[in-house]
């Protein structure tokens, strides 16, 4: 616009104008040029606020975290189940009327597991099938009811599913590290204890933590609807507890540097450290976590039965053969924890 | 000249048009600018349909094709990480491949439209956008795909991870990127299609006023003809004509171009996009095993969208009149059929716990796989037809345009001589 400057001179001559006119002129030529030269301005180059993706799900656990959907539990016996009535039933002939006749006429046994804990319950990517130590255990009871450890439907759950998969009759049994407490036991019945494992904490290694009381106002990572994320959110360093779908996740978000820790049973953190060996198990046990096959209420019988399976197991050395296949990196072999009953 | 010469006044002006040759010489100034307003206005606006056309070919139609191209790459490139995942740690080759020049694509379509995006706001943050997120994504598949082959769990986190940030960000950005030069483009065949209402009016103005000079000089000097006048009456029609049939012409091109190349090619490129996401909640079920209810009742929503009776690819039918491109659209409707078959046969299996059989049914060389592919690449082949008989309508169109500026203002110039020889020769009877 530097020509359109109001020019000396010369030009009053020519166009024969006086000066005031002479402005008029200008801004109507301005208002001409300006129609038909000024194109719309380009947009100044955008920034992106960049965001790291998380997993999806992920969140900032706010307020207490619930493992149940009823009210909070009376004191109860935690591990006592119900006792096994006698002898199994022969493979395949199960009493009439009851509810394992019914799995058996439906010709495979729905059970909840996760893909997702490695040596636990988790997906061979070679082979694409379900294997793990609660894989081998619903295989065993598949086998009581079928003879055949194949007869199975595999449904995958996230913790927070593990109740109502069962109260909506989406799966028969879920066998998916679950802890036995009093709150679970207002929601659905637990058979003896299969493992017992402990709540630890997974660090990368270096990163100078060595327990939980070291991550004070730290983001620890757990899974949504676990025992784990319930502990961290009662205890006393007041770590921050971010909550995720599933316990792989955790892992992701702690090579991504989105949390310092991850803490659930020792068992589960073993598989997580035998994924990357950046990270390390560290502390002490923070609690006790006895796991116990899960099934809805009001199938007792079902219970019984798959206590009398864990009977056997235990004592022809099945369980001790399925520890040693999975779980050789825990150490030695323990003695598998003993069943209680209710009197 | 005076030395001090008074400035022209109103009362000059009427004290000339008193007599016969003060009349001549105001007509001969009135005639010339009325001359030289139409000719200018018919070139402006002969240049400013040309120039509409050309941004259609060398802008606004390249940028919807590559916006349309991200959106499916991306889209593809979604589900075949996923079917990768299913196949297990070492998945096939081509299914690699598939995924590799997914984002081969993605990426080359993505450096065209940032180079072009420039003009609108909401494009360019679209672009922007996907930009910044894609290589996040492409890391994300690749931490899954080197866990996976190690047979490590959390190779699956990871791609629920790049899986998640692809449905949550970078999809929704191709979806307004598309949107917005879809848009973009129909405003651009818009220009290109103005009824010239000015150029009419100026122009019969323009004529009735040499008809009129002529009229008058007939009686003021009782000559028939004034060959100059006529002429240019002659060629002042000529320009009149040319624009009007340009225009008609240009009009019913890219009225062509519309409905059977662009539109097309959007329903089309819908439905393409439609049974991808209908293949990748077909893939996410599966991956989910047993906790996919959502997926699954996602794939029966966009199946129905695409294949019911009236969904996309009937519409697209119905709207469709090019026999080649028909017989394309029928041909993927039937493979859509077979596509169904095979899925109602997945979650039979799936749903009485034969889930590596389903899975089998799904990814390999029979059932819902080839299905899927076949109703793709109809679908590709028939918007490819579409964009074709697209370029070739805008072709027409521009051709239609070719020579006509410089045509009318040769006219016009041989307008003005002609009233300014005519006119002269009975100014100068006057001297």
């Amino acid at each position: 616009m530097a020509a359109l400057q109001v020019p000396p001179l010369g030009v009053r001559a020519v166009l024969g104008v006086p000066p005031l006119r002479r402005v008029w002129l200008l801004v109507a030529a301005a208002v001409l040029l300006a129609g038909c030269s000024v194109e719309a301005a380009p947009p100044a180059d955008q920034q992106v606020s960049f965001r790291q993706p998380e997993p999806v799900g992920a969140s900032v656990l706010a307020g207490p975290a619930t493992t149940t959907t009823g009210p909070p539990p009376a004191a109860c016996d935690v591990t006592a189940s119900l006792r096994p009535e006698g002898l199994l039933p022969p493979e395949g002939q199960m009493p009439a009327g009851s509810t394992m006749a019914a799995i058996v006429a439906s010709g495979r046994l729905r059970v909840g597991v996760d893909q997702n804990s490695y040596l636990f319950g988790f997906r061979d990517s070679f082979s694409g099938e379900l294997e793990g130590f609660d894989i081998d255990i619903a295989r065993q009871v598949a086998k009581a009811l079928f003879g055949d450890p194949s007869r199975i439907q595999f449904v995958t759950l996230t913790s927070a599913q593990r109740i109502p998969a069962l109260q909506q009759n989406q799966v028969d049994i879920v066998v998916r590290t679950m802890t036995i407490t009093c709150e679970r036991k207002n929601d659905v019945d637990f058979s003896t204890v299969y493992y017992q494992a402990g709540q630890r904490v997974l660090v990368d290694r270096g990163a100078g933590f060595t327990s939980l009381d070291s991550l004070a106002g730290r983001r620890v990572c757990a899974a949504s609807g676990s025992t784990s994320i319930a502990n961290l959110a009662k205890a006393p360093s007041k770590p921050v507890p971010v909550a995720v779908p599933n316990w792989t996740d955790c892992l992701v978000m702690l090579q991504q540097g989105q949390v310092d820790a991850v803490s659930t049973d020792d068992n589960i953190l073993a598989g997580l450290a035998a994924q990357d060996r950046s990270t390390e198990v560290v502390g002490p046990r923070l609690s006790e976590e006895p796991y116990g096959i899960a099934v809805a209420k009001g199938r007792e019988d079902l219970v019984r039965f798959i206590n009398a399976v864990l009977e056997r197991i235990r004592a022809d050395g099945t369980w001790t053969a399925i520890h040693q296949s999975w779980l050789a990196e825990l150490g030695a072999v323990p003695a598998p924890p003993p069943a209680r009953y209710l009197p | 000249m005076s030395p001090a010469r008074p400035p022209i006044r109103l009362q000059t002006i009427t004290a000339a048009a008193r007599t016969t040759p003060g009349r001549l010489g105001l007509f001969t100034v009135a005639l010339l600018v009325l001359c030289l307003v139409f000719g200018l206005a018919s070139a402006a606006s002969l240049q400013s349909r040309s120039d509409a056309l050309g941004d259609v070919v060398t802008s606004s139609q390249p940028l919807a094709v590559a916006a349309q191209d991200i959106y499916r790459s991306l889209s593809d490139a979604d589900a075949t990480a996923a079917s990768a995942f299913l196949a297990g740690g070492v998945e096939p080759r081509q299914v690699r491949q598939r995924y590799e020049s997914d984002i081969a694509q993605a990426g080359t379509a993505l450096a065209a439209a940032a180079s072009a995006a420039r003009t609108s706001e909401q494009a360019s943050r679209s672009v922007a956008e996907l930009s910044t997120y894609l290589p996040v994504y492409t890391g994300l598949v690749e931490a899954a795909r080197a866990n996976n082959r190690r047979g490590l769990p959390v190779g699956a986190a990871y791609l629920r991870e790049a899986s998640g940030l692809m449905s949550a960000t970078l999809l929704p950005a191709a979806r307004q990127l598309y949107d917005s030069e879809t848009a973009r483009l129909a405003s651009t065949e818009d220009r290109a299609t103005p009824v010239p209402w000015l150029e009419l009016l100026v122009g019969l103005l323009t004529i009735g006023a040499l008809v009129a000079a002529g009229v008058f000089l007939r009686r003021r000097t009782n000559r028939v003809f004034n060959v100059g006048l006529l002429a240019a009456t002659v060629a002042s029609l000529l320009v009149l004509l040319w624009v009007v049939v340009t225009a008609i012409s240009v009009s019913v091109n890219v009225g062509q171009a519309r409905e059977h190349g662009s539109a097309q090619v959007q329903m089309l490129a819908t439905a393409r996009i439609a049974a991808l996401e209908a293949r990748g909640a077909e893939t996410l079920t599966l991956v989910a095993r047993g906790a996919g209810s959502e997926y699954e009742e996602q794939y029966g929503e966009i199946v129905e969208r695409l294949g019911g009776s009236s969904g996309l690819l009937n519409r697209a039918r119905d709207a469709i009149d090019d026999p080649e491109v028909r017989a394309l659209v029928d041909d993927a409707m039937a493979q859509l059929g077979s596509w169904r078959d095979a899925h109602g046969e997945i979650r039979r299996l799936d749903d009485s716990g034969e889930y590596n059989e389903a899975v089998t049914l799904a990814i390999g060389d029979e059932g819902a796989g080839p299905a899927f592919t076949a109703v793709d690449e109809r679908l590709g082949k028939a918007i490819a037809l579409s964009t074709q008989r697209f370029d070739a309508e805008v072709a027409a169109a521009r051709s239609a345009l070719s020579w006509s500026v410089p045509g009318v203002v040769l006219l016009m110039v041989l307008a003005v001589a002609g009233i300014g020889w005519g006119m002269w020769q009975r100014l100068k009877e006057y001297r």
